[in-house]
């Protein structure tokens, strides 16, 4: 296959690449409008949207906050790098991570009904300890500041690349049209912009992923034999090397990313609690055919025998290459770049909608209970436009965001197997969270930095586990999950209609 | 009838299904946000492990299936088209607010 078909498309302007992120952005701010008006009138609201979230919206919107900007890349990265193995390793963990929380949601949204965060439910849970209370919070912080800003940096990125933009200016652009339109309505702006940027992921990802194998001379077949001709494991999902390269330690990482992240929390306790379940559940399998999709061009790079340098270096950026790189017409290339900023856009606006929540309940309304509800409405809303400027901030200082990546990496592993625990093994103390979490940190992560990443994944995983186990059974503890219903007139949370 | 015009179709379709149920689920939000009915607190105890497990074993059978012949390359796209149809099935799956 010859790779003198990727030419560069000179009509791809910088001014083109401003009007589709800005355009993105002031159709979501007129939505978001809509939603300040009819469904935003105190921080219950913008925060938890009245827990009315129906099925259609739960199952849109949870499926936007999973297909991250990067998702959608390395979904063909990993299928250029692995053949059809790292396709499915980056696949199939990403659906069960999404249904995994159907049955903790179940439990905590049936005994905890009017919650409003995971650190909330962890105050209860071990007789309001600071310690436990704090790691939970400053994870679910951490694990936000990081999901935007990768994001960001992602977006900037492909924008930069197809457009010509200056990085730094995309990024700016990036965030700003973002949070004009989260300021507004939080929680509920959130789910209808998302729900409508599941829609720009999907169609337009079938339409263009479709129209290059169309562009390519023989079509499928063509490429089909050259993959199998530049290596046979390409077109196999059994690669042990797979598995072992990436496979198991994104999985863990993936059931980290969605059990201990509050952007899933909060849905869990904003959507109609009959549909919880049902929500995370079609969420999650309706998420599958995205990456399977995308990850089709990944086969495109093999085809063509591309390599690295030919794209920046970066294999994430295989896919946008291929893209706006093979010869298809203007419309469908701007498509794409509406799919990746359709991601973008979703789950910064979902993370900006979770800090909120862990911003009024677990920080203003924890330590300063005394907030008028005037006043935590501002906070609420100001802390949407925090988030966004701390991220811009570190993408922009060019700060390598290394160790904001294992640190979080690190906390959310640490803390999955306690929280866990903690939802479903009365016996769990405080002693046994803290204690796991902790350990699993101090001894998991050098293992992680020095032996590597499978290993330390999986010493992170087992010492945190181990540690809440032995904890509960020298010194049982035994907790009722049905006494949080009683409990919750002692949280100090926000009420409607105040 | 190239693959790519019945893509173009289907998503055509697909994006008719989605942009009709969005429009259904924003009424069916401002109606029962007037309404201030409270909601029922109630979570089903159904059990989705089964369909579940039959999601995860398609999907990686989808995968599979792309290294045994070229025409499953297309499987991939086509089942994008259902995901946005099946987000706007679930807005007609909901109980209309009372107005």
């Amino acid at each position: 296959m010859d790779k003198s078909i990727f030419t560069t498309n000179a009509a791809l302007t910088p001014a083109l690449g401003y009007s589709t992120m800005i355009g993105l952005g002031l159709f979501s701010l007129a939505l978001a409008y809509i939603v300040r008006l009819y469904l935003v009138r105190n921080t219950h609201d913008f925060i938890i949207a009245d827990r009315r979230i129906g099925f259609g919206f739960g199952v849109g919107s949870v499926i936007a906050v999973w297909t991250w900007a990067m998702a959608v890349m390395m979904s063909s990265a990993m299928t250029y790098q692995w053949g059809l193995s790292g396709l499915f390793w980056f696949v199939v963990p990403n659906g069960i991570a999404v249904m995994a929380m159907v049955p903790f949601a179940r439990i905590l949204r049936r005994n905890m009904p009017e919650g409003y965060t995971i650190s909330e439910f962890i105050a209860l849970r071990f007789q309001q300890s600071k310690v436990a209370t704090g790691i939970v919070t400053v994870t679910m912080v951490f694990g936000i500041i990081l999901e935007i800003l990768i994001n960001l940096k992602g977006t900037s990125v492909v924008v930069s690349t197809v457009f010509s933009i200056d990085w730094r200016v995309a990024t700016i652009v990036g965030i700003v049209c973002v949070l004009a339109y989260s300021y507004f309505g939080g929680l509920w702006t959130s789910v209808m912009t998302g729900t409508l940027n599941t829609l720009m992921i999907t169609v337009p990802a079938a339409i263009v992923v479709v129209a290059v194998y169309d562009r390519i001379p023989g079509g499928a077949e063509a490429v089909f034999s050259a993959v199998g001709a530049a290596d046979q494991r390409n077109l196999s999902v059994l690669r042990p090397d797979a598995a072992a390269g990436f496979g198991i330690t994104l999985a863990f990482g993936l059931l980290a990313a969605t059990v201990a992240d509050q952007t899933f929390w909060q849905k869990v306790w904003a959507i109609k609690s009959r549909d919880v379940s049902r929500t995370f559940l079609w969420a999650g399998a309706l998420f599958y055919p995205i990456p399977i999709c995308l990850g089709m061009l990944g086969l495109v790079g093999i085809g063509y025998g591309l390599v690295p340098s030919d794209f920046g270096g970066d294999i994430a950026a295989v896919g946008p290459y291929i893209v706006s790189h093979i010869g298809l017409p203007l419309t469908l290339i701007l498509l794409y770049v509406l799919v990746i900023l359709a991601a973008c856009y979703s789950t910064i606006d979902g993370a900006s909608a979770a800090l909120s929540s862990i911003v009024a309940v677990d920080i203003v309304k924890r330590y300063f209970p005394g907030t008028s509800e005037s006043k935590l409405f501002v906070i609420t809303k100001l802390s949407v436009l925090a988030g966004g400027v701390i991220a811009t901030v570190i993408v922009l200082a060019g700060i390598d965001f290394t160790t904001l990546v294992l640190t979080t990496y690190a906390l959310k592993t640490s803390v999955l197997l306690p929280l866990v625990f903690a939802i479903l093994w009365p016996r769990t103390n405080t002693i046994g969270f803290v204690g796991g979490i902790v350990l699993a940190i101090l001894i998991g992560m050098p293992i992680y930095q020095f032996v590597g990443e499978l290993s330390g994944t999986l010493a992170i995983v087992a010492i945190s586990g181990l540690t809440v186990i032995v904890a509960g059974l020298l010194k049982p503890q035994a907790f009722d999950i049905a006494s949080l219903k009683d409990a919750n007139g002692a949280t100090s949370a926000p009420t409607a209609g105040e | 009838m190239t693959v790519y015009s019945i893509i173009v179709a289907l998503g055509v379709v697909a994006t008719a299904l989605f942009i009709a149920g969005f429009a259904r689920g924003l009424r069916n939000a401002i109606a029962e946000y007037r309404s201030a009915q409270p909601e029922p607190n109630e979570v089903p105890s159904d059990t989705f492990s089964v369909t579940a497990a039959i999601s995860v074993v398609a999907s990686s059978i989808v995968i599979a299936l792309a290294g045994f012949s070229p025409k499953f390359i297309y499987l991939g796209p086509f089942l994008v088209l259902g995901t946005a149809a099946a987000c706007g099935l679930a807005f007609f799956l909901e109980k209309r607010a009372k107005r």
